[in-house]
């Protein structure tokens, strides 16, 4: 999700919005390419592309135009458009998920229509095209504050996305024999109508070349009081940024890029080679050779070769496991002098091998939360259940520890004699809260539990809260048994402490 | 007054309704769970104050209100000293009409160093939706608007314009806001569709009914779960003898749960004799009122006062609602409600003072002229005072010009 609400217009259907574009070689056929644009950044579980919108991912031969201080790219006129379009919600049989149809329309003039969140996809009779849309784990992460440049878990964990993929024949899909070097861009417009547009229609809602242009670059979060260029650049025309925009788009990323060259308090970019980088983002597709080979950590390799003046050595392309953030930060913060490794090191779940190679989604994280008012000071509350080992819990027998500080695990058994082990992940006494994971004993993954203790009015606020994935179980059975240990819990301070009048 | 060009305008396209209701429902869970990851994430509390106010504006979703709530509560606990804590909390109020407790946190949030844009944003609304510095906030409001002219300018725009009785330039506005939308959310555009029913339905002088009914249709064919629109199309239908095309329209949005489908459809029932039938849906419909004006009287002090005028038969009930809400919130519709159901309760002497003070804060404009309370005031015309007593009694405080339709 890096391009994610990024201008004032993105904000009326989220399904508009694009995060991201992918191109790399298929892991299960060199031969074939595959491209991959995502849509609605921190989609629900039950999300469904727009059938307002055509999705488009477009491509246009490049050239290496200049090297070094000079580098540039230069793309051919011929475009290779390849145009998604969804149907409106069909009723699924017998109370069934609605189901969502869609058509895919090639350059080559072919269709293929194919049906939303089928995970096989579908092909074109001569086997050159195949496609697949619907919902996926977000492949992008993001383990930095950008503002501050400060280490952070991943921001976007347990995030879904919609996807649209597609791999082609390399040779047959992109004429690759006339030159294996490409730009690719993916965009969102409104679907043309017969009638022609009304009003001011607009040519297109968003559109997304390399990652974070518009919400890192163009509008850097470290530089305050800049007018915010996000909405003008997204209503430029991709591969011909107008001639009138472009020295305020240039100028802007040069401060920007000095901005970030200076976050480690380290000038490691001269002046010309910033303004040389701002030239190569300024043209912003994402680069990709198809005959040459591209992994997880070949982005960016094409513009970086040809900035130093050499020629470059891989596809470059984006995979869906490379690490871009870091990979961009650390060539923006010290030009690769040292690498600035974020919080995670890899999305909620990687990319696989196989066809449709994003993540299938994650299920939505379930979310108890219980809290108690108390007459008692804070300080009084968090002395009895602050303790990782305190048996106050009148549902709980004995707690035995191993270990200590966090990291410690803790075996609860409960009065009617079962077994929970958790593991205590952070704990803040100044604070009065503590975080623990579950191991074992509860039918659920991901699971983490919060308790803290606040100030409120004259006394305090006890706030219990559980986040889980149910594994196994219904999630009624978990929620129930769940529920139970919270509010049981939280009852018998009450009782202990008296309610806050 | 300009003629009716609804069935002739050429639409904008839109994400069909039941596809962005599965988003938005499916968005807003994540966001939950998002938040209770981590409260203080920026940017996740206000997207759910949005789409929170989206699943109670168009859904009838009124559980989102008690969802807001706690998400100040939680906000207040983690990050109680915050700009945004401030900035949310008044947003929050102001949508449930606290004003006065909105002003307060808008008040803390710009101590706080909240962006003024966003500040500025908020005061205007409540001073729109109190009828209060209404010059200054059609100023505002038409600077907002000329440029970039985005549709969630320009309605605020059309709306502030309706209940100042400039009705044609309320409607030019709302057709500029429909014609130059550039984006594909069926919710902006069913919205403009439900302000254009509300203009041509109720708020001109003589009101329109099939031109209203036409937008209505036009709002539940962007959005068919439209409640606001299913209810204000199915009012019309009643009116008009169309008691099967009323019912079908509520129908639908039962599910909603919102008190006045149940109770517009006791109506209906009545009218078709299923006495039996109706005086179910009538408790169904008490019930949900009682329960919203238990959580939230002042957001639904007017509708709850129009419940009791009505079908609700509890006129001093209605006349409580309608003080408060008129005390809350002093616009011209307020003073037209408190007034109408004063007399219903025969409280003659509440009444006039309430005419009194109607006469006092809004005589000079020209939306009092076009207010029934106008015609009263003529008729009393001793409780009417001069003009030159109006300027004066108003020259502390901007003109005021009528308030915004919620």
């Amino acid at each position: 999700m890096s391009d994610h609400v990024d201008g004032p217009r993105q904000i009326g259907d989220p399904a508009a919005d694009l995060s991201d574009v992918f191109a790399f070689t298929s892991p299960e056929n060199a031969g074939r390419t595959v491209l991959a644009a995502n849509v609605f950044p921190s989609a629900g579980a039950s999300a469904m592309f727009s059938n307002a919108i055509n999705h488009s991912l477009v491509v246009r031969r490049v050239t290496v135009a200049g090297l070094g201080d000079a580098a540039r790219f230069k793309t051919g006129d011929q475009e290779y458009r390849f145009n998604c379009r969804f149907s409106v919600l069909e009723r699924g049989s017998g109370g069934a998920n609605p189901i969502q149809r869609g058509t895919c329309t090639f350059p080559d003039g072919q269709k293929l229509d194919f049906v939303v969140n089928d995970e096989k996809g579908a092909s074109t009779p001569d086997g050159v095209f195949r496609v697949f849309a619907g919902l996926r784990s977000d492949p992008f992460f993001l383990a930095w504050f950008p503002a501050v440049l400060k280490k952070a878990p991943n921001l976007l964990l347990h995030d879904n996305v919609l996807s649209i993929v597609i791999e082609f024949d390399t040779r047959r899909g992109l004429d690759s024999d006339k030159g294996s070097l490409f730009g690719v861009i993916a965009e969102t417009s409104p679907v043309p109508r017969p009638a022609g547009p009304i009003g001011h229609e607009p040519p297109r809602f968003d559109w997304v070349g390399r990652p974070e242009q518009t919400n890192m670059r163009l509008n850097n979060p470290a530089m305050a009081g800049t007018d915010d260029l996000r909405d003008l650049w997204n209503q430029q025309t991709p591969f011909a940024i107008a001639e009138e925009y472009q020295p305020v788009f240039r100028q802007r990323l040069i401060d920007s890029l000095t901005n970030w060259d200076m976050r480690d308090d380290h000038a490691d970019w001269t002046p010309a080679t910033l303004a040389a980088s701002a030239n190569v983002y300024l043209d912003d597709f994402l680069l990709f050779d198809v005959s040459k080979p591209m992994s997880d950590t070949s982005f960016l390799e094409i513009e970086k070769s040809t900035l130093h003046g050499d020629a470059y050595q891989t596809g470059g392309g984006r995979t869906v496991n490379a690490n871009v953030i870091d990979i961009m930060i650390t060539w923006m913060v010290n030009n690769d002098r040292e690498f600035l490794q974020g919080g995670a090191t890899d999305a909620t779940k990687p990319g696989g091998n196989s066809f449709p190679y994003l993540a299938s989604p994650n299920s939505q994280l379930q979310t108890l939360v219980e809290s108690v008012d108390l007459s008692a000071q804070p300080d009084q509350v968090w002395a009895l259940i602050g303790p990782f080992d305190e048996t106050w819990h009148p549902l709980i027998a004995r707690i035995r520890v191993t270990g200590t500080g966090v990291g410690q695990l803790r075996t609860i058994e409960t009065i009617d004699g079962k077994f929970i082990i958790e593991r205590l992940e952070a704990i803040d006494d100044s604070q009065r809260f503590y975080r623990y994971a579950g191991i074992s004993g509860i039918q659920a993954s991901d699971y983490t539990g919060t308790l803290d203790v606040k100030p409120k009015g004259t006394g305090s606020s006890v706030q219990w809260r559980v986040q889980y994935l149910a594994d196994g179980q219904p999630d009624f059975i978990v929620k129930t048994i769940v529920s139970t240990l919270l509010k049981t819990g939280l009852a018998s301070l009450q009782a202990r402490f008296g309610a806050q009048k | 007054m300009i003629e009716d060009t609804c069935l002739e305008m050429d639409f904008p396209l839109a994400t069909a309704g039941d596809i962005a209701v599965n988003n938005l429902e499916s968005a807003r869970q994540q966001s939950w769970s998002r938040f209770w990851q981590e409260p203080e994430r920026p940017g996740i509390a206000e997207y759910i104050v949005e789409q929170e106010q989206l699943a109670a504006q168009f859904l009838g979703d009124m559980g989102a209100l008690d969802r807001l709530e706690t998400l100040v509560n939680e906000l207040a606990r983690v990050d109680r000293e915050s700009a945004r804590t401030a900035l949310i909390h008044a947003q929050v109020a102001a949508m449930t009409h606290r004003f006065a407790e909105a002003k307060v946190h808008l008040g803390q949030a710009g101590v706080r160093g909240v962006f003024p844009d966003a500040a500025n944003r908020l005061s205007l609304s409540i001073d729109q939706a109190c009828g209060t510095r209404l010059q200054a906030v059609l100023e505002a409001r038409r600077r907002t608007a000329a440029w970039p002219g985005r549709l969630e300018d320009l309605v605020p725009l059309g709306a502030l314009l309706a209940d100042l009785g400039e009705f044609d330039e309320a409607d030019r506005i709302y057709q500029r806001a429909l014609s130059e939308y550039q984006q594909v959310s069926p919710f902006a555009v069913a919205w403009v569709c439900f302000q254009l029913g509300v203009l041509w339905g109720e708020l001109v002088p003589e009101t329109q009914s099939s031109r209203a009914a036409q937008w209505y249709r036009k709002a539940i064919e962007y959005l068919p779960c439209y409640v606001k629109a299913r209810v204000h199309l199915a009012e019309i239908y009643a009116h008009d003898g169309r008691t099967g095309d009323a019912e079908a329209v509520l129908l639908p949005a039962l599910a909603s749960g919102d008190p006045e489908v149940y109770w517009r459809l006791a109506d209906v029932m009545v009218a078709t004799e299923r006495f039996a039938d109706a005086e179910g849906q009538m408790q169904a419909a008490r019930s949900g009122f009682e329960v919203l004006l238990g959580k939230h009287l002042l957001a639904f002090a007017d509708h709850g006062a129009e419940f009791y005028l009505g079908s609700g038969n509890n006129a001093v009930k209605a006349f409580e609602l309608a003080r408060i809400n008129v005390a809350n919130r002093p616009t011209l519709r307020a003073f037209e409600q408190a007034y109408a159901t004063a007399v219903n309760v025969g409280e003659s002497n509440l009444a006039s003072e309430i005419l009194a003070k109607a006469g006092r804060r809004w005589g000079a404009t020209a939306a009092f002229q076009l207010s029934p309370l106008a015609s009263v005031a003529l008729m009393t015309s001793k409780l009417m005072p001069d003009r030159s007593t109006v300027l004066q009694l108003t020259s502390h405080d901007p003109p005021n010009h009528g308030e915004v339709t919620s």
